[in-house]
């Protein structure tokens, strides 16, 4: 009996039902979180807003463009705390064993690990990011004719996302302790980098962050395509991209399973 | 068939070696040593369906490695094992259905979720019908008091509630082959006594049991046979019975006297016992071996010569058996 990819489904999907009605039962803790998801996207905002103010363009993107960047990074970037932010507890349940029950269990351990929580500061950072891109877009001038690429940009880089996240954590496996080290920074270097385009950088921190570690496939290559600055090949980038890195995920977490040694021998 | 085998099952893990404080730290930091550390040391184990067996030892003796390496969590270096045919951690999906695990020390419940959520998510996970899942939960109830505490989220179980919560995702599946790690520790005795008429349920009721437990009632209520397992090797493996007839070799007399117990002089009148001081000032206690004398014949020999003003009988637990295993004092 191998992995049933239905009844995996089927086990992702309510385990995060069940954790999302519990998280909405605590309206303090929701709104709490949530708000701070809402102001980080409002400082995003400003920030591009007042740079504007004071340059006509970053890397040859206008301010259109760049809210179309900020925003698509926050909806990428953001969204998988909804639904894979458990992958942030890999490192807590290495330490303390807390895999040995998941390793007992008929399904698969990665998704039981990325529902074991939410993380709601994504109810305020997706829909913020959502409005920051549909205005950057409009302003843009980028045609309707695009949202069907569009969403297929978005599903991948949420991909990318979710198995670079997965990737970063799983490093924990090996490296033994509570914080998830390479996880915070991945986060930082997205956060920091990817907000601005990468013309902006030497050409081997461009050459880094598409091939190396391909957080530009995640915001920056699909913005490209979507305002008309890249070729149509490039296309071909962001699933690719997710199909290698979705597999390269699950790969090293299974190998992070198989020298999981537990806790207390 | 047995339902579990164990064969030449080793477990090695590799642990830092350095000195302890902060140059040793630093040391280790840039000269990495490390020592290769043997929990599980060839051990050949088999368990038929419906037996129940405690798997003692000494802390550090090897039993949850054991434990993970039975239930597919650990691989191991050596060795092989099969349950129910199969390798756990190789096939570890299809064992799974077939298998219960508790560890007393780590809960499986989700910990922001009540009770209910946690057993109902198990019950998708194992695909138990939802006809069967009512009346296990019923049995629960009825066995473990789970109703009282099904809507509660479990941070705010006390740690008898989580146990019992625990179990009960444990067997929410009806498993064939259970293992349960330590499933009393810190509990107070009204749950322990509660639990273990539980746990006897179960093995009349043809579940397969392997209990780690420092708890020796726990052992004695629940088990037939028992494993001790001394520095990863097994040391005993029999029936508790038989355990107690190898090991138990002496037996002790309570003799109340009339006036104050004289040990000097009754160890000068009666030589072939062994004596010592009881509770009472007029207590003394003569030991003796049960090969050489049997007990109606001290009794009599002692009662007659004495004439004590009661008398009482006791033989060493089981307790003190294993105890005196680990340290060596009996031959294994």
């Amino acid at each position: 009996m191998g992995v049933d990819a239905r009844h995996t489904a089927t086990v992702y999907g309510r385990s995060l039902w069940a954790h999302f009605r519990s998280v909405v039962e605590y309206p303090a803790d929701f709104w709490v979180m949530a708000t701070t998801g809402i102001f980080w996207q409002i400082m995003s905002f400003g920030f591009v807003t007042i740079l504007f103010q004071n340059v006509n363009a970053v890397g040859g993107w206008g301010y259109h463009e760049m809210l179309m960047l900020v925003g698509f990074l926050a909806v990428a970037a953001g969204s998988p705390a909804l639904y894979w932010d458990g992958i942030w507890s890999i490192a807590d349940q290495v330490a303390d064993g807390g895999m040995d029950y998941r390793i007992t269990r008929p399904a698969p351990v990665m998704p039981q690990i990325a529902t074991l929580h939410i993380g709601l500061q994504g109810v305020g950072e997706v829909p913020l990011g959502a409005a920051m891109f549909v205005y950057g877009w409009i302003g843009a001038g980028v045609g309707l004719g695009q949202i069907p690429v569009a969403l297929l940009l978005f599903a991948c880089a949420a991909v990318i996302q979710v198995a670079m996240y997965t990737i970063a954590n799983s490093a924990n496996f090996w490296v033994k302790g509570r914080v998830p080290v390479f996880g915070f920074f991945l986060v930082e270097m997205q956060n920091e980098a990817m907000r601005f385009p990468l013309p902006v950088f030497p050409m081997a921190v461009r050459v880094l962050l598409t091939f190396a570690i391909p957080l530009a496939f995640a915001s920056f290559v699909p913005v490209e395509i979507l305002n008309g600055r890249a070729s149509e090949w490039w296309l071909l980038g962001p699933p690719l991209t997710a199909a290698l890195l979705a597999a390269l995920a699950v790969w090293i977490f299974r190998a992070g399973l198989r020298s999981y040694d537990s806790a207390g021998h | 068939m047995p339902i579990l085998e164990a064969r030449s099952l080793s477990k090695r893990f590799r642990r830092p070696d350095k000195k302890s404080g902060f140059n040793g730290a630093l040391k280790h930091l840039v000269q990495r040593k490390y020592k290769n550390f043997t929990a599980v040391d060839s051990i050949d184990l088999e368990i038929d369906a419906g037996e129940s067996v405690a798997y003692v030892g000494p802390n550090g003796a090897g039993k949850s490695t054991t434990v993970k390496l039975l239930t597919g969590i650990l691989k191991p270096s050596e060795g092989t094992v099969r349950v129910m045919g199969r390798d756990p951690h190789t096939e570890r999906i299809a064992n799974a259905h077939d298998i219960g695990v508790l560890f007393g020390q780590r809960t499986q419940l989700w910990w922001d979720l009540p009770v209910e959520e946690s057993l109902k998510l198990l019950k998708h996970m194992y695909r138990v019908p939802e006809a069967e899942y009512r009346l296990r939960i019923e049995r629960f109830d009825e066995l473990l008091g789970l109703g009282e505490f099904m809507p509660a989220l479990a941070r705010t179980l006390s740690l008898g509630q989580r146990m019992r919560a625990d179990l009960a995702c444990a067997l929410i599946h009806a498993p064939k082959m259970v293992y349960l790690d330590e499933p009393t520790i810190g509990l107070d005795i009204s749950v322990k006594d509660r639990l273990r008429a539980f746990l006897r349920q179960l093995v009349d009721d043809g579940t397969t049991l392997l209990l780690t437990s420092h708890d020796l009632a726990d052992i004695e209520e629940v088990c037939d046979r028992i494993v001790i397992l001394d520095e990863g090797s097994i040391a005993y493996d029999g029936p508790i019975s038989e355990l107690k007839a190898r090991y138990i070799t002496t037996k002790a007399v309570h003799l109340i006297l009339d006036g104050p117990a004289d040990l000097d002089a009754l160890r000068e009148k009666f030589p072939e016992y062994e004596w010592a001081a009881g509770q009472a000032a007029s207590e003394a206690v003569a030991t003796y071996e049960t090969v050489r004398s049997t007990t109606a014949e001290v009794l009599g020999h002692l009662t007659a010569r004495l004439a004590p003003r009661d008398l009482s009988l006791s033989e060493p637990d089981i307790e003190d058996v294993i105890r005196r295993l680990y340290a060596g004092e009996l031959a294994k």
